[in-house]
């Protein structure tokens, strides 16, 4: 008897909790969102979750700002810059900005800001954003000059994204720890309140400078809450305690759009899902080291039926190691089609006929995971499966103890190659390959600044981590987006939802 | 008195001792704490330089010792995650976990302590057989589905309490019911059988002989008999919903200590773990200590034995 | 059966309280765990479907009582289109497999401390009690959940943790029993006689605290089937694709609010499993040692 109430129960609730409209939002003009994770602290050199890059378009201002649609590096807090020669860059900054705080913005805030930054002793997150320049100078109030290490062909983008200014006085003072309490910046949104790892409340900068390419905010005030369960965010929508989530999985978000209620968006990120190989041998003597059973094993995942049934969205199946997007990367290289019976006639060439058994390490979307262990399966090939939380995921592939593995990158939203295949393939923690051809090739694209030179050496990488397969890349990744009808919001590929272009509508 | 007090803070001071030891190994069974502390982009140079900083390269025990003196000073180390000690991360989020703790003990106790005076005085009646369901339900019910469930039919459906967060008493309602709920069934148990043993002792027949009336019997004498097991029952079941708070705190998105403890578990924050599962234990050890001395206090017979 | 010297009207109650309401939930309870086993153990010859046979193009399909269902999948499929009905019954395997795996291994832990501590007393008595506090102290569920973070989950590795976190119960239990026992003119004669102790242990305590055993062991299984669940709720307990019934609530609780079937269907099966359990153990406490209701 009370079993037979369930069902209907829950299956009514909806229905009913829909019916309803929010009742927070537009009328205090307040968006609520809601974030799934903490932080571990607000201050952007000390958090490495993208929730942490959202804040930090929102509360500051870089040197440059990247137009996420044109890609096009548009003046912000610089007004103009040069290339003195190769390794040295000069910039004319803005006049008349102020930080949230009265803080007027000058020069000695751009060399603070970098030469704090280049100290690796300040210990700021992660190392690679930081560590390409020797240091910044103050050639005038409004002209400073960043001297490189050497030549950093991705120095605009980094400049463009996560390399911000920080007040210089105010920093000095108070430090990352007075930061993350009351972090100050130039951005379009001044924060007002920190609850740390709760909620952080912020309101619309009226100060903000008028000749930046982000635009003044438009909505007055947002609070960002965690909520780390996805049906307790799902029931916050709902219920109209929130007004904005994203991360929502692709059938739940399929669900909230049929129904008609709430806004859905859909866009593809920058994030690529790939299997590592163990190809030379660093975890063990395995299958993995045979050219012939990667091949086999590219050929027996179904990317195609994966993408269509699983990650749907705007997400496709990639073909090399990068996303199509980033400067350098091209679908020009040896390709792999699905093809369950071709993959049995190499396994079977390299002498596994009868197929093998596998450790296999995944630390995320256990689904498709699943779903490829089932086309491995179907080839002969057998799985010890381990899931693992991220970070003993990562330990694990780092430690060179996975011979076989299914992760994802999302190169921190960079648009360049040098991001992603020179982050998994030249030598790293990551690399399983080690091959000198490649790594070679990677250096040669990493350290030039001549775009054709770049190019050349990248697609020559490319082209022979796909014909080896030392790792075989499967489908870019998209995020789903629900939010209230009272709001316009567009999100873009690079995963940072820009909360100062939304409007009320 | 003061004899058996000193015994059993001498054993209870030995418990916290073996548990500090316990939670310490922890952190040697995972990986080595100087790769993990060192972060992603560290060099081998890096991690060497940690190691010999934190002295990881010294003997377990000599470390233990150094970590447990740093550990009674009221210092747990640092978070790998946050900038920030492990004791006062732990002291920040501890006041919510300890407010819903109280809650969900004095909803425990409202509930099972009257049905199970209920139960022992009508055996076998329908109200002894709903507690009896309530209590075989509540052992058998997960409680993240039971808490998802509540979350559905009162705040989506029907709108009544707001669905996650800490901001008012109301946010409390659900996760106190959920956590409460878990501790009911064996407090009504053992209420019952402790009303059902005194009832049928001399002394309450004795009282009953000379015409005292039922209410005064049952509440005067009785029950004050029947609690004293219940006291240090509670203080147990008190103990134990400090861990069973993970899962409520993390769908209801509360933030204290469970949720901590939850978030530091996928990040690999180990020192954090090992910080709170030794907080978690003391609070168990103390609450166990100060249940003994009071049922000793009560009850005369304990601390002669 | 409890002290009968004593007229209480009350107090004979408390056998007929078991006897009517109890027992029927032994029998009850009984015929479920029963049924279960069943399922367990004839699991091939009467799942419809291969529990691991996926289909992406049938996805979520819903149960046939649900107006787009269809009889080829009586209770639907799963996000991967694998049949509901087939992993249900595969699964009781493993959730039984857990529950009966954590069982023995706590089973026997704390068999040995309990009966050595009762039955010699003094020093060794002192050092079980001791551990048994250790172990009391411990969160069970955060330490469990660290571990299985560090060590990586897999269906080994979660009977063997919750085999060492839970058999404080049986502990505390078997020492007051065999204490109890120890006591008894019969031992005292088999020790006068000049068996050894082992033998004492053997012939004269076990077979005397089995009962107890039994019960107590129903409960810590039903115990350790919850807590592998909560375990899969936050994503650290078997591995898929391992169709355990907790591993399905997880994989089913993304999909609630909107298709709360695939949730609902293996949390009743996990309720009944676990209720039964219970009513079964309490059952059987109930008729042969009534005074050990706690």
């Amino acid at each position: 008897m009370k079993r037979s109430y369930k069902m209907p129960l829950v299956t009514v609730a909806l229905a009913v909790g829909l019916s309803s409209g929010a009742y927070a939002g537009k009328s205090d003009d307040t968006l609520n969102i809601a974030f799934d994770r903490e932080l571990e602290s607000i201050d952007n050199y000390y958090n490495t979750a993208r929730e942490g890059i959202v804040i930090s378009r929102m509360v500051w201002d870089g040197l440059l700002y990247r137009d996420p649609k044109t890609n096009e590096y548009l003046p912000n807090l610089a007004t103009s810059f040069k290339w003195v020669d190769s390794t040295t860059l000069q910039f004319d900054l803005r006049q008349g900005v102020k930080f949230h705080n009265g803080e007027p913005f000058d020069a000695d805030d751009v060399v603070f800001t970098l030469n704090y930054l280049a100290d690796p002793a300040n210990g700021a997150k992660p190392q690679n954003n930081v560590n390409w320049w020797k240091n910044a100078e103050k050639l005038g109030d409004y002209k400073v000059q960043l001297n490189l290490k050497t030549e950093f062909p991705a120095a605009l983008e980094f400049l463009s994204g996560p390399i911000v200014m920080y007040p210089n006085e105010y920093y000095s003072k108070a430090g990352p720890e007075g930061m993350a309490l009351k972090p100050v910046g130039t951005g379009p949104y001044q924060v007002t309140s920190v609850e740390p790892g709760k909620r952080y409340r912020m309101k619309k900068y009226d100060g903000y400078h008028a000749g930046s390419p982000k635009g003044k905010a438009s909505i007055g005030n947002i609070v960002i809450r965690t909520i780390a369960e996805s049906n307790t965010q799902l029931a916050e929508l709902f219920s109209g305690g929130i007004d904005w989530i994203w991360k929502v999985k692709p059938d739940q978000a399929e669900r909230i759009k049929a129904q008609g209620q709430f806004t859905v968006k859909n866009s593809s990120t920058m994030r690529i899902g790939y299997l590592n190989f163990d190809a030379s041998g660093r975890h063990s003597k395995n299958p993995m080291n045979d050219v012939r059973v990667r091949r086999a094993i590219a050929h027996a995942i179904d990317r195609e039926g994966i993408v269509k049934a699983l990650v749907k969205g705007e997400s496709i199946v990639v073909d090399s190691l990068c996303f199509p997007s980033q400067f350098g990367c091209t679908s020009d290289v040896p390709k792999y089609d699905y093809n369950p019976e071709k993959a049995k006639k190499l396994l079977a060439e390299a002498g596994y006929p009868n197929g093998f058994e596998t450790p296999f390490l995944a630390y995320r979307n256990r689904d498709y995971a699943e779903a490829m262990i089932s086309n491995l399966n179907a080839v002969g090939i057998t799985t010890k499966f381990e899931y693992l939380k991220y970070a003993a995921f990562r330990d694990k592939v780092q430690d060179g103890a996975s011979p076989f593995n299914f992760g994802t990158w999302g190169s921190y939203s960079i648009n360049d190659v040098s991001a992603i295949t020179s982050h998994f393939q030249k030598g790293t923690k990551d690399d399983y390959a080690r091959d000198p051809e490649v790594i070679k090739q990677l250096e040669i694209g990493d350290t030039s600044v001549d775009a054709k030179v770049r190019k050349d050496a990248y697609k020559a990488a490319l082209t022979r981590i796909a014909d080896q397969a030392y790792m075989f890349p499967l489908w870019s990744y998209n995020t789903n987006y629900a939010f209230t009808k009272d709001v316009d919001f567009t999100p873009t590929p690079d995963e940072i939802p820009r909360f100062f272009t939304a409007t009320w509508k | 008195m003061l004899y058996y007090s000193l015994k059993r803070f001498a054993l209870a001071l030995l418990v916290a001792l073996t548990v500090s030891l316990i939670s310490f190994s922890l952190l040697y069974i995972s990986s080595d704490p100087a790769i993990a502390m060192a972060g992603e982009t560290a060099t081998d140079a890096d991690i060497e330089a940690i190691r010999q900083l934190y002295g990881f390269d010294r003997p377990i025990l000599v470390q233990y010792f150094d970590w447990l003196q740093r550990a009674l000073a009221g210092d747990l180390g640092q978070s790998y995650y946050f900038r920030t000690n492990v004791s006062a991360l732990i002291a920040e989020r501890l006041p919510t976990t300890m407010t819903l703790g109280v809650t969900a003990i004095l909803f425990a106790i409202t509930l099972a302590v009257p049905l199970g005076v209920a139960a022992a005085i009508r055996p076998n009646s329908l109200i002894d057989r709903i507690a009896l369901f309530l209590s075989v339900m509540g052992q058998a019910l997960p409680s993240f589905w039971f808490a998802l469930m509540l979350i559905v039919l009162l705040s989506v459906n029907l709108r009544l309490l707001p669905t996650s967060g800490s901001d008012t008493w109301l946010h409390l309602v659900m996760p106190t019911v959920v956590l409460g709920y878990y501790a009911a069934p064996a407090i009504m148990r053992l209420t019952r059988t402790g009303m059902l043993e005194v009832l049928s002792t001399d002394y309450i027949r004795t009282a009953r002989a000379k015409g005292l009336r039922p209410p005064v019997v049952l509440f005067k004498h009785a029950l004050r008999n029947a609690i004293i097991p219940v006291v240090s029952l509670a203080a147990v079941q008190f103990g134990f919903m400090l861990g069973g708070s993970i899962v409520v705190e993390t769908i209801f998105a509360l933030h204290g200590a469970g949720f901590l403890a939850w978030e530091s578990i996928t990040r690999n924050d180990l020192p954090t773990v090992q910080g709170l599962i030794l907080v978690f234990s003391l609070f168990y050890i103390v609450l166990t200590f100060f249940a003994d001395l009071i049922n000793a206090w009560l009850d005369p017979r304990i601390r002669i034995n | 059966m409890a002290s009968s010297s004593k007229s209480e009207p009350v107090k004979i109650a408390a056998p007929l309280w078991g006897r009517s309401l109890r027992h029927q939930g032994v029998v009850i309870g009984a015929l479920i765990v029963a049924m279960v086993v069943l399922i367990a153990l004839c699991a091939p010859l009467i799942a419809p479907h291969d529990p691991y046979y996926q289909d992406l193009l049938a996805r979520l399909k819903p149960p046939v009582w649900d107006d787009r269902g269809s009889w080829d999948h009586i209770l639907g499929t799963d996000h991967l289109g694998r049949d509901y009905l087939s992993r249900l019954i595969y699964g009781a395997r493993i959730s039984l497999l857990i529950g009966i795996g954590a069982a023995l291994i706590s089973g026997l832990i704390g068999t040995i401390m309990g009966v050595m501590a009762g039955y010699f007393g003094g020093r060794v008595d002192m050092v079980v009690t001791f551990l048994i506090t250790v172990r009391l102290s411990m969160p069970v569920v955060l330490v469990a959940l660290a571990v299985v973070a560090i060590v990586g989950g897999s269906l080994q590795v979660v009977i063997m943790v919750l085999g060492l976190l839970l058999w404080d119960r049986f502990a505390v239990v078997m020492r007051s029993s065999t204490l109890q026992i120890r006591s008894m003119d019969y031992v005292a004669a088999a020790q006068a006689v000049g068996c050894s102790t082992t033998r004492v242990l053997m012939t004269e305590i076990m077979p005397n605290v089995v009962n107890n055993l039994i019960v107590i062991a129903t409960l810590e299984m039903a115990h350790a089937i919850i807590l592998e669940a909560a375990l899969s709720f936050l994503g650290l307990g078997v591995q898929p694709p391992l169709p355990s019934w907790g591993l399905m609530v997880s994989e089913g609780k993304d999909m609630m609010l909107f298709e709360p079937w695939l949730i609902t269907i293996p949390g009743v099966a996990l309720f009944l499993l676990v209720l039964s359990i219970n009513l079964l153990g309490d059952g059987v406490r109930d008729i042969t040692a009534p005074e050990n209701r706690n």
